[in-house]
This record gives structure tokens, sequence and C-alpha cells, in this order.
């Protein structure tokens, strides 16, 4: 662990090089999450 | 660039440290009535010496919807300014007299409700009437959260003078932003409560204006929880980056997400009053367009969270989508319970979503799914990032170390109040899609199918309610011995640090005149005219009710 980090260091990307895919990812699902949560409910507003 | 941050010297660490005090006996005492309104609305137990289910619910409420936060953030946000920005002697003593004029309102009103004098619950609804006292008690809290707020912008206004030309350090710009945001929202609470309830209740009004004391109230309602939101925000944004080890994702972006929290916080009120005749639809229809704004500066923060998470994570080294989530100091309490916090934040937020759509809100109003709602975003979002600071603040501020060991009983505090918010929250929601009422003592309604389906819902809920009570309790220890018996030492303040090759920071976004200006405007656009409509148009006032509940 320690090595890697150390080995990592040298090499660190600046951050406009990283890779921000999960961060993406992760804000898509929580859209997902909020529009499923909104129709579901919307739906049991329309069946009463 | 890197800014000097401020040492506390021992007079101001115990002014912040006094806030410190109050919000935990505030967490007690109202977590107390917690429990006790579970067990009461599970039908299994009886309130001892006929107290009356209102005022438990009126001292729950007041405690710690109004009392635990006001008192956390402001001192909070003091702390946060003396780091940053630094705080005069004479700053200092605003600062206790803001802190001493706030704590005289809090025990005026908590006595007034606790004699059962003021059985009207937080919001204080016209026509409930309580005792003048109460609504002085509150005037007074509210004059001395004004105190706290000139003297931070003093604060902030002076290191300005002293450092031309510089961005203001993001902590103190956070902290002026939320205290602006309460300035101009607390302005309506305090008219109400000056102009409308005072001289009613003390019999010089015969009647009050019911939809304008309820306008008011909910023009400060809505930013009221945004002022509980922001200093959690404030943590995520700028001091749990430097606890996972981390770097500020991006100043400007935060800059920008609390200006259009800013904006967007205020002219929203109608949202809480989509069912109330007297308001014309296309307002509430302007204000709920203007709500859904919020969405953008939330998601701009969860993007901001991830990002600070996925940038460490993959600096260390991790690969894969989501490898970096592998690299986050679970083990360390000061990010565990605010994580929690933030994923609390997910369904909470979504459901806020649901709340403020008018078809949709049909579905919930007073319903108990409310309350559901409001103890994931107040109750476990805000308060476990509450608990997330504290447990670094408080030694820092005692000259105490966070141990291994209370480190570890802060873990299973947070996993205690995990599970019980979880099981009282989501029954709360379920019960309250069925239909269950919020804001009422246990009956069966003289029977009803539909009533039947309610009960095992509030059963669970005192299940829950009793393992959060065992959670506060656990709190409470901790806190006790942060504050008095851990060894001493010296406890990190954590706060992060830009990137080396950040970009500048734009300079519009501290144009104060600007982001104030347009909020104003907002506020002006959003309510002139409803509000003139609600003066001429309304109902004859309302004579004062003491029954069914009241005085
Ligand atoms: C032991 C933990 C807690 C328990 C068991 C608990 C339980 C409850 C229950 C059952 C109600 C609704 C009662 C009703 O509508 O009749 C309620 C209301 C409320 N709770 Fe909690 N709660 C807890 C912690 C908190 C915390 C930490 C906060 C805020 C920081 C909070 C804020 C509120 C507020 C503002 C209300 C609304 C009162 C009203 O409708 O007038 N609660 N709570
Ligand atoms: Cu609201």
């Amino acid at each position: 662990m320690a090595n890697k980090n150390k080995k990592q260091n040298q090499t660190t990307p600046k951050e406009s090089e990283i890779s921000l895919k999960g961060t993406f990812i992760s804000v898509m699902l929580l859209g997902v999450f909020i529009l499923a949560l909104w129709f579901g409910s919307y739906a049991l507003f329309l069946s009463r | 660039m890197m800014l000097k941050n401020y040492n506390f010297t021992k007079k101001e660490s115990r002014l912040y440290m006094s806030f410190m005090y109050v919000t935990f006996a505030s967490l007690l005492i109202g977590g107390l009535m917690g429990l006790l309104q579970t067990l009461a609305r599970s039908g299994e137990f009886q309130l001892p010496f006929g107290i009356n289910y209102y005022t438990i619910l009126t001292v729950h409420g007041v405690i710690l919807g109004l009392v635990l936060t006001t008192f956390f953030i402001v001192g909070f946000q003091f702390a946060l300014m003396g780091k940053t920005v630094g705080i005069s002697d004479k700053q200092l003593k605003w600062a206790w007299i803001a802190f001493w004029t706030m704590l005289v309102g809090t025990i005026m009103a908590a006595v007034t409700i606790l004699v059962g004098q003021a059985n009207v619950l937080y919001t204080f609804y016209a026509p409930l009437r309580a005792h003048p006292a109460f609504y002085f008690g509150l005037a007074l809290v509210i004059v001395g959260s004004w105190i706290a707020v000139f003297t931070n912008f003093r604060q902030l206004y002076v290191w300005k003078k002293a450092n031309p030309g510089q961005k203001s350090p993001l902590l103190a710009f956070m902290v002026t932003i939320n205290m602006a945001m309460w300035f101009i929202a607390s302005l309506g609470v305090a008219t109400s409560v000056l102009v409308q309830f005072i001289p009613w209740s003390l019999g010089y009004a015969a009647t009050i204006n019911v939809l304008l004391s309820r306008t008011l109230f909910w023009y400060f309602g809505h930013p009221l929880v945004y002022f509980w939101l922001l200093p959690a925000y404030m943590a995520w944004y700028a001091i749990i980056p430097k606890i996972i080890g981390g770097k500020l994702f991006s100043d400007s972006l935060a800059r920008l997400a609390f200006i259009l929290l800013l904006l967007f916080s205020i002219p929203v009120g109608f949202h809480h009053q989509l069912t109330e005749p007297g308001i014309d639809p296309t307002w509430k229809f302007i204000q709920v367009v203007l709500t859904f704004m919020v969405i953008i500066p939330s998601l701009m923060t969860a993007f901001s969270i991830f990002g600070t998470f996925e940038v460490r994570g993959r600096k260390l080294g991790y690969k894969g989508l989501f490898g970096w989530l592998r690299n986050l100091p679970w083990n360390d309490v000061r990010f565990l319970a605010p994580f929690i916090g933030m994923v609390a934040f997910i369904p909470g937020g979504a459901g806020g979503i649901v709340n403020a759509s008018h078809q949709m809100n049909a579905l919930i109003h007073n319903t108990i799914w409310v309350t559901g709602h409001f103890h994931l975003t107040v109750a476990t979002t805000v308060i476990l990032t509450y608990f997330g600071m504290a447990y670094w603040l408080v030694p820092h501020l005692t000259g105490r170390r966070l141990t291994p060991k209370l480190n570890k009983l802060g873990i299973i505090q947070t996993i205690i109040w995990t599970v019980g918010m979880a099981i009282m929250s989501t029954a709360m929601h379920i019960q309250g899609l069925l239909g269950g009422p919020r804001r009422s003592a246990f009956s069966n309604y003289m029977g009803g199918e539909q009533v039947e389906t309610w009960i095992s819902y509030q059963i669970a809920q005192a299940v829950g309610g009793t393992i959060l009570f065992i959670g506060i309790i656990l709190m409470i220890y901790i806190f006790i011995q942060l504050a008095f018996f851990a060894p001493k030492g010296v406890q990190e303040f954590p706060i992060a640090e830009e990137e080396v090759d950040a970009e500048p920071t734009p300079l519009i976004l501290e144009n104060w005149y600007l982001w104030i200006g347009i909020t104003i405007a907002l506020i002006l656009f959003a309510y002139t005219i409803p509000v003139i409509d609600i003066i001429k148009h309304s109902p004859p006032g309302s004579i004062p009710f003491d029954w069914p509940i009241g005085r």
C-alpha cells in the first residue's frame, strides 16, 4: 500500500487528466432515482 | 494560494463551546420528547401526569427544529469565521451579546411551552394563540441571531480591508451567504410576530389575518430549512475533502452553488401553502418553478462530492469505475457520520421534489410522510453532519483529542442513528401514503378500514424512536467526554485547500451588490402581487382560539 502510494505520488496526474467517469455515472444514477420516485408517486396519485 | 488560518484564544473557544452546550442540551431534551411522541402514538403507552401530547410536540419541534439548529449553526459559523478571517475583541463582545440574547429568548419560550401556555407547535399557526411570552421569546432569539449576522458581516469586512484584492476565504464566503439569507428571510417572521401576533395575543388587536401570517411564516420557513442545510454543505464542500486527504474540488463551483441557493431559497414559500385557498394558483405555479431551480445547485453539490472522492481515489491509484469508493476512510467517524448524512439526502431530496409538486402534494399534505421526509433531511442529513463536525470541533475547542475509543463509539452512534431512522422514517413515509395524519396524538378515529392499516407503522415508529433515543444518549456521552474528560492534546481543524493548479475564481462571484440585488428582485417578483392580493381580499380576521390546543 505504502509503496503504491509513493509511486503514484511521483506521477500524480494533473486534475484535468483524471477520469471523472465514476462521478458522471453516479450523478446520472442519482437523477434516475429522483425520476423513479417522482413517477412512482405520480402513478399513485393518478390511481387514487 | 495559501491563506493563513487563525488560532483560537481561550476566550474565543469559550464562546464557541457555549453554543455547543446549548446544542447538546437541546438534543437531550428534544430527543426525550421525540421518544415520548412515538411511544404515545403506538397506542401502547399513555403520557404520564396528564401531560398534553401537543405540549411535548411543541417542545420537540421548537427545541430541535429551532433551538438546537440555530445554536449549532451560529456557534459553528462563528468558529469558521474565527478560523478563517479572525475575530476582534469588540466582535467577540458582540458575539456574546448575541449568545445571551438568544439564550434568554429560548428560555422564555421554553418555559412558556412547558407550563402549557403555548401548545401551538413550532409553526405557531394563527388562530391558535400562545401566551405573549412565547412570541417575545421567539423575537429575542431572532434578534440575537441578527446580532450574530452583523458580527459575521463585520468580521469579513475587516478582513477584506486588511487583505485588499484577495478573494475571501471560501468558508467565510459561505457563512456570509447563509447569514444574508437568514437575515432577509427572518425579516418576514419577525414582522409577523411583532406586527401581528404580539398585539393580538396581548389583546390589543381583536383579530389576525391568518393567511398573511402563514404567508409570512413560510416566506421564512423554507429558507429556514436551507439555513440548517448550508452549514452541512459547508462541511461537505470545504471540510470533508481535507478529512479524506484530498483537495477542494472547485472553489468556483462551490461559490456558485451557494449563490444559487441564496437566490432560490426565499421566493418559494408557497410550496408549503399549495392547499391554501386565497392564493392565486398562478403565483403558486411560479413559486413551484422557482423551487425546482434548487435542484441545480443540489446536483452541482452531488457532482462536486462524487468528484472529490473520485479525484482522491484516482490519485491513490484506485482503478475501475467505482474503485475510488474503497479508499474512503470508512472507519473515521468525522467522515462516516456526514457521509451517511449525504446518502440520506438522496431519498430526502427526492422526496422533497415530490412534496413540492402540486398534484402530489395533495397525496402527502399533512400526512406523516412529511414528518418522515424532514427526519431524513434535517434529523439525519443535517444532524449527522453536525455530529460529524462536533467530533473534531469540540476537542479542538477544549484542547482535547478524539481518541480511537471515542471514534469507535461515534461509529456505533452513527450506525444506531442510521438504523433507528431508517425504521422510523420509512414507516412514516408509508403510513403517510396510506393517509395517516401528522401532528396527531394516538387515536383510532372511531374505527375505520383505512385507520386499521396505520397502527403497525406507528408501532414501527416507536421501535425506531427507541433506537434513536439510545443513539442520543450515546451522543451525549461522547459530547461530555470530548468536552471534559478526553485526554489533552491537539485536534486538527480540517479545512480543505485548493489544488495548486486550480483555476482562479472569477471575481464576479463575490459581487455582493449583484447577488443580493437579484435575490431581492426575485423576492419582490414572487411575493409583491400575491401579498397585496392577500391583504386586500382576505376574509375578516380571526379572533384567538385557545382550544382545542393553544393555551
Ligand atoms: C429520538 C429522535 C427523534 C424521534 C423519536 C422523533 C420523533 C418525532 C415524531 C414522532 C414526530 C411527529 C409527531 C406528530 O406529528 O404527531 C416528530 C416531529 C418533529 N421532529 Fe422529531 N424525532 C426525533 C428527532 C428529531 C430531530 C433530531 C429533529 C431536528 C433536528 C426533529 C425535528 C422534528 C420536527 C421539527 C418535528 C415537527 C413537529 C411538528 O409537526 O410540530 N426530530 N418527531
Ligand atoms: Cu420548503
